[in-house]
C-alpha cells in the first residue's frame, strides 16, 4: 500500500452520486463510430483541398486545416481509446487504438501503459511519466513542446529501445513484467509500419509525405497546445486534481478536436466516464469545481506571455487563467517549487 | 477444501449489473450482481490498489475506475491492459435473500 496515491474524485474531495457515476460511465459504440464518421469525413474534404491545392500557395491554408483535423484528433481518439472508453466493442477500440497512436507517434501498449502512470500520479515530479519539461515552464521547454521536437527526442529512442527489449527504468516503473514483451513487439510493429511508408516513399510515390508526413508535422503544434494547457502553471505534487488541472472553455470546433477534453479535471476526476458523456459530468460537478479558463487561444497566449516573462525574470502573473500560487514570482524572482499533500 | 461462510449481504443491497464492496477479518472483497448471477472477488484491483466497489460492471466484467482494466468477474481472469494478474475469486452461495462468501476461497 505504500506507493499507492489515488489521484480520483475522493482524493479531491469530489463527491457524486455513484449511480449518476455509473450512468455517466456507461458505454456504447455509437457516439465513437459517429465521431470515427464525421473525422473520416473532415479529413476526405481536406484532404482533396490538399491534393486541389499541390501546386499553388492555397496548399498552406488546405494543409494547415488538414494537419489540423488529421493531428488533433488521432491524440484525442488515441487517448480515449488507451482509456478504453471510446466504444463498447473491445476489437472497435483496440483497432482505433492502433491507428490513432500510430498517426500520434507513440506505440500503443506503451501509449496505454504511460498514462496510466499519468492517472496514478498526476504531475507529481518524478512519478507523472507523462509530464515532459520541468515546471515552472521557461521559453525553451515551452519552443521544446510546443514545436513537436521534445516528443520526437523522447519518442524516437524510446520505439528503438523497446524494439530492442533494452527497457529503461522509467519504463520498467511502469509497465508490469509480464507486459514488457507486447511493448516490444508493439514497438517492433510500429516501427515496420514507418519503414513500410518509408519505402513507398522511396520507391517514388509521394503520398505518404503529402498525406501523413508534412500534415502530422504541421498539426502537431496544434495538438500540443491543447495537451500543453491541461497543466501548465498548475500545482504540482499534490492529490488534488482540481489544484493540478486545467479545465477550459473552447468553441465546438475545439470540443470536437479534442473529444470534450477541455473538460480536463472532470476526467481525471472520473477517467470511466467516455467522452460524449463529459459535459453531463461537467454539468453534475461543476458547482464544486473551479471556473474553466477562458478559450483555447486566449489560454495558451496567456501561457506563453507568462513563459516568455519568466525567461526575462518579469513578472509572471497571468491576466486571467488559473495559477498555483508559487507559478507568480515578482520581477526578478525565481519562482519557487512548492510540494503539497505529496506521500 | 477448508471452507468459511461469511454472510456478506442480502440480495437487494446490489443493484442489478453492480458492485458493492465487503470488508471481512481484515480483507477486502467485490460483491458482484451481473446477468449471469452474484460473483464475489478480491475487492483491489491487481494493476495498482484500488478498490473495485467504484468500478463500473459491463455483463460479466468489472471495470476498474482508475485505469480501465477489465476482469472477468466469474473466473477473475484480466481481460484487458493495464491490468494483467488476474483476480481472485471466491464462491459464493445464495440463501434466501443473503449472499455468503467462502472466505476461504
Ligand atoms: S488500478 Fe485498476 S487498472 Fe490500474
Amino acid at each position: 500500500m505504500a506507493d499507492y496515491i489515488a489521484t480520483n474524485a475522493a482524493s479531491s474531495g469530489v463527491k457524486l452520486d455513484k449511480k449518476l457515476v455509473k450512468q455517466l460511465s456507461r458505454r456504447s459504440d455509437r457516439p465513437g463510430l459517429i465521431y470515427t464518421a464525421q473525422w473520416l469525413v473532415l479529413l476526405a474534404l481536406t484532404g482533396t483541398a490538399v491534393w486541389m491545392a499541390l501546386g499553388t500557395w492555397w496548399v498552406i491554408p488546405a494543409m494547415l486545416a488538414y494537419g489540423t483535423v488529421l493531428t488533433v484528433p488521432s491524440y484525442s481518439m488515441s487517448h480515449e481509446c488507451a482509456h478504453g472508453t471510446a466504444f463498447r466493442t473491445r476489437w472497435l477500440n483496440e483497432t482505433m487504438l492502433w491507428i490513432s497512436s500510430l498517426l500520434y507517434f507513440e506505440e500503443p501498449y506503451h501509449r496505454r501503459f504511460s498514462h496510466a502512470s499519468h492517472h496514478t500520479y498526476t504531475w507529481m515530479e518524478g512519478k507523472d511519466s507523462q509530464m515532459p519539461f520541468d515546471t515552472p515552464m521557461g521559453l525553451k521547454e515551452w519552443f521544446l513542446e510546443v514545436t513537436g521536437i521534445g516528443l520526437f527526442i523522447y519518442e524516437s529512442p524510446l520505439y528503438i529501445r523497446n524494439a530492442l527489449g533494452r527497457f529503461s527504468d522509467e519504463v520498467r516503473r511502469y509497465t508490469p513484467e509480464s507486459e514488457l514483451p507486447k511493448l516490444k513487439w508493439g514497438a517492433r510493429a510500429c516501427l515496420a509500419i514507418y519503414g513500410s511508408l518509408a519505402a513507398v516513399v522511396l520507391a517514388g510515390y509521394w503520398w505518404p509525405v503529402i498525406f501523413i508526413l508534412i500534415p502530422r508535422l504541421v498539426g502537431g503544434p496544434i495538438m500540443l497546445l491543447f495537451t500543453l494547457i491541461q497543466h501548465v502553471e498548475m500545482q504540482e505534487n499534490t492529490l488534488d486534481l482540481r489544484d493540478s488541472t486545467r479545465s477550459f472553455r473552447t468553441n465546438w470546433l475545439g470540443r470536437f478536436l479534442y473529444m470534450n477534453m477541455n473538460n480536463h479535471i472532470e476526467h481525471h476526476l472520473y477517467p470511466m466516464v467516455p467522452f460524449h458523456q463529459l459535459p453531463e459530468l461537467n454539468k453534475a460537478v461543476k458547482d464544486q469545481l473551479p471556473e474553466p479558463d477562458p478559450g483555447f487561444f486566449r489560454t495558451n497566449i496567456e501561457v506563453f506571455w507568462v513563459v516568455l516573462k519568466r525567461s526575462l525574470r518579469l513578472g509572471t502573473k497571468a491576466p486571467s487563467i488559473r495559477q498555483a500560487p508559487h507559478m507568480i514570482a515578482e520581477r526578478g524572482a525565481k519562482a519557487e517549487r512548492i510540494t503539497k499533500g505529496y506521500v | 477444501m477448508s471452507e468459511n461462510w461469511v454472510r456478506a449481504c442480502a440480495t437487494d443491497d446490489i443493484d442489478e449489473e453492480d458492485v458493492i464492496r465487503f470488508d471481512h477479518d481484515g480483507q477486502t472483497f467485490a460483491v458482484y450482481n451481473t446477468p449471469s448471477g452474484f460473483y464475489a472477488t478480491h475487492g483491489m484491483c491487481t494493476h495498482e490498489e484500488q478498490h473495485l466497489e467504484d468500478g463500473l460492471v459491463i455483463d460479466d466484467v468489472i471495470e476498474c475506475p482508475l485505469h480501465q482494466g477489465r476482469f472477468h468477474i466469474p473466473t477473475g481472469e484480466a481481460k484487458g491492459a493495464p491490468v494483467c494478474v488476474n483476480l481472485k475469486t471466491y464462491p459464493v452461495r445464495v440463501d434466501g435473500e443473503d449472499i455468503y462468501i467462502n472466505t476461504a476461497g
